[in-house]
């Protein structure tokens, strides 16, 4: 009996891939300008958040081995789908008013159970899902404020700050794709940004999303820059791109990106 | 004899849809004969019950945010589905960098606005006048089920919807509203001007005027047609049987305000989405049908009149003398070929405009079949 019940758990840890149970677990994130936290009403200290929504995809962390594991989103038919998340930090109030009541901060998704340090993400949908119809899309994918009819796909991330009626905004997707609206072929600027955060404990730690950092080259009070869609003739898109660690230019990864950050605590 | 009655079941289950495909009456084109079919995309099809739907949401101002605006805010029908606007205006008052096109003939543009070379189907188009937000026309986004619950509750939608998408679950969906918008506004042909008549075989439907028109319109001194040519007055045009992609972007030289080809950096054409020099003041050649009703012209409305859009051709490029925008547009380096100005005596100008006023059709500007049903 022992010794069949002994051969039983060999082969669950056989199968299972010397690996255990499964980790549940939250990653939060939160906003930041200059170190502290802001949201849409305005406050004295600085500029307020007029919105701030973007995808996450390739979720994946660096277990101690070296190995950059796959975090497996649970999907739960509004935010996540197994593999991207749309994280959305505006609420419709104050500087938002463009903007939908719900939010969503968190990713929610599972790990093999190991020792992690370190987090990479994309942000960005994946190019496979990145030119359906948006109309016809599984959540998040159907939500058609994120979608950029237009360019044809969706727009990966829109961030903007505001000081009384001066401010400044972001939208970045994929850009100069080919072939038409369903039948892309590719895109020769995919400005879809990597993070890696090193030493980031999933479970433990948050993400920061430092605004003060997106923004650093622009300036936020200069009326007649008020925006980055990503169009190609747009000088304003030079310096947030190469924040996120795009380069404007060629619309891949060139460099370290210092928008967002690792933040010890929950 | 529960089996036989399941069999029978299935059995009048499909002479049910048989005879629902087979009876059907299928949508018939009400245009001339000349004309060639629009392409109609397979997910689409077209119906008559469908088009008296998106007749009845392209005139409803319930599709907008504030409720102000309806796409007939901007496709006026009196002005060939224009708005008489240099730019056109949102429901929230921010103004758009380019100039409503007119709705007319656009089942047969193979790409749709003014510089997009992926834009090829209204379905896909119809989704950024709605949930645009850059500007922002009619600000619904995030709204959907806003959308949802007007159709499920009008009298009039409510009855519709099932019965134009009978094998849907819940047919009262954004994506049904955007394809019967689409159904109806590729019925927008025009087909009844002077020119049409003249080719039909009427030869006093042109005037003398018009008719030199006409010549000075498709001669190689001129060089209009090789842009505006075939029955559409575009070099982007398609339909049902077309047999090649024909899509066409010029830089016609309005502007060259760097003296190295740049245009106002909100309007670079083309340029805006490939990032390529040459793509630079890059538009699409707009359909000349009913051009007379449509000023102002051009795609930021900077021409006020047709003698005006003749002069700019005439000299090869216009010339902005001052100003943020200054520049000699003859000299731009990406200018098309075919822009190399002409000589036209002031009678001789006169005659084109008679030709381009031949191509207004009035039943298309006060039909019931495109106007205001509610």
């Amino acid at each position: 009996m022992i010794q069949r019940l002994l051969l039983l758990c060999v082969a669950i840890w056989a199968v299972t891939g010397c690996s255990g149970p499964e980790k549940q677990l939250r990653i939060p994130f939160v906003v930041l300008f200059d170190g502290s936290e802001i949201g849409c009403v305005p406050s004295k200290a600085g500029p307020s958040l007029s919105d701030l929504r973007f995808f996450v995809s390739a979720v994946r962390a660096i277990r101690d081995d070296g190995v950059a594991v796959d975090l497996v989103l649970q999907s739960d038919e509004q935010w996540q789908q197994a593999d991207l998340a749309l994280l959305d930090f505006e609420d419709g109030t104050g500087a938002c008013d463009n903007g939908t009541p719900a939010t969503n901060t968190v990713l929610r998704g599972t790990l093999p159970a190991g020792k992690y340090h370190g987090l990479l993400f994309t942000i960005g949908v994946p190019f496979e899902f990145n030119h359906g119809d948006p109309l016809l899309a599984a959540a998040p994918l159907d939500d058609t404020a994120m979608h950029w009819h237009w360019r044809a796909g969706y727009k990966f991330m829109r961030a903007g700050v505001r000081t009384a009626d001066d401010g400044f905004w972001i939208h970045l997707g994929s850009t100069g794709c080919e072939g038409t609206v369903k039948n892309i072929t590719g895109c020769h600027f995919p400005n879809r940004a990597e993070v890696l955060l090193p030493e980031f404990v999933p479970g433990d730690d948050s993400v920061a999303v430092d605004l003060a950092a997106l923004f650093r080259g622009t300036d936020l009070l200069d009326t007649r820059a008020t925006d980055c869609s990503s169009g190609r003739a747009e000088r304003s898109c030079e310096a947030p791109f190469r924040a996120l660690g795009l380069d404007f230019a060629t619309g891949s990864v060139s460099n370290n990106q210092n928008v967002f950050l690792r933040r010890t605590g929950q | 004899m529960i089996r036989q009655a399941l069999v029978l079941g299935v059995v009048l289950l499909i002479v049910g849809f048989a005879g629902f495909w087979l009876f059907e009456r299928p949508f018939e084109w009400a245009i001339d004969p000349a004309l060639p079919i629009p392409e109609v995309p397979v997910d689409n099809p077209m119906s008559d019950a469908k088009v008296e739907l998106g007749q009845l949401l392209f005139y409803d101002e319930r599709l907008s945010a504030n409720g102000t605006v309806s796409c007939a805010t901007c496709h006026i029908q009196a002005l060939a589905f224009t708005d008489g606007k240099a730019r056109s205006i949102g429901a929230t008052g921010q103004v758009h960098p380019r100039s409503a096109m007119s709705l007319v003939n656009v089942a047969y543009a193979s790409r749709l606005t003014w510089a997009n070379k992926l834009l090829d189907k209204l379905e896909d188009q119809a989704l950024t006048p709605l949930f645009g937000d850059n500007p922002i026309e009619m600000g619904m986004a995030g709204r959907e089920p806003a959308i949802a619950e007007l159709l499920r509750s009008d009298d009039r939608y409510k009855i519709l919807l099932p019965k134009v998408f009978p094998l849907d679950r819940d047919p009262y969906s954004v994506v049904n509203a955007v394809r019967s918008i689409a159904a109806f506004t590729r019925t927008i042909v025009s087909n009844n001007s002077a020119y049409d008549r003249f080719l039909a075989g009427d030869e006093t439907a042109l005037n003398e005027d018009a008719s030199r028109g006409m010549e000075l319109f498709f001669s190689e001194r001129l060089e209009c047609f090789h842009c505006h040519g075939g029955f559409n007055f575009t070099d982007s045009t398609t339909h049902a049987n077309a047999r090649i992609d024909r899509v066409g972007f010029h830089n016609t030289g309005l502007y060259n305000i760097d003296g190295e080809g740049a245009y106002p950096a909100d309007n670079t054409g083309l340029y805006d989405m490939t990032g390529a020099r040459r793509d630079m003041g890059r538009f699409k050649a707009p359909t000349l049908r009913n051009i007379a009703v449509t000023a102002p012209y051009m795609h930021d409305g900077s021409a006020a009149t047709l003698e005006e859009v003749i002069e700019h051709y005439a000299r090869g490029g216009r010339l902005i003398a001052e100003g943020p925008y200054a520049g000699d547009g003859r000299r731009n380096p990406f200018k098309s070929e075919f822009i190399r100005g002409f000589v036209l005596s002031d009678i001789e100008r006169d005659e084109l405009i008679a030709f381009l006023n031949s191509l207004t059709d009035a039943t298309l500007l006060t039909d019931s079949r495109w106007s205001n049903p509610h």
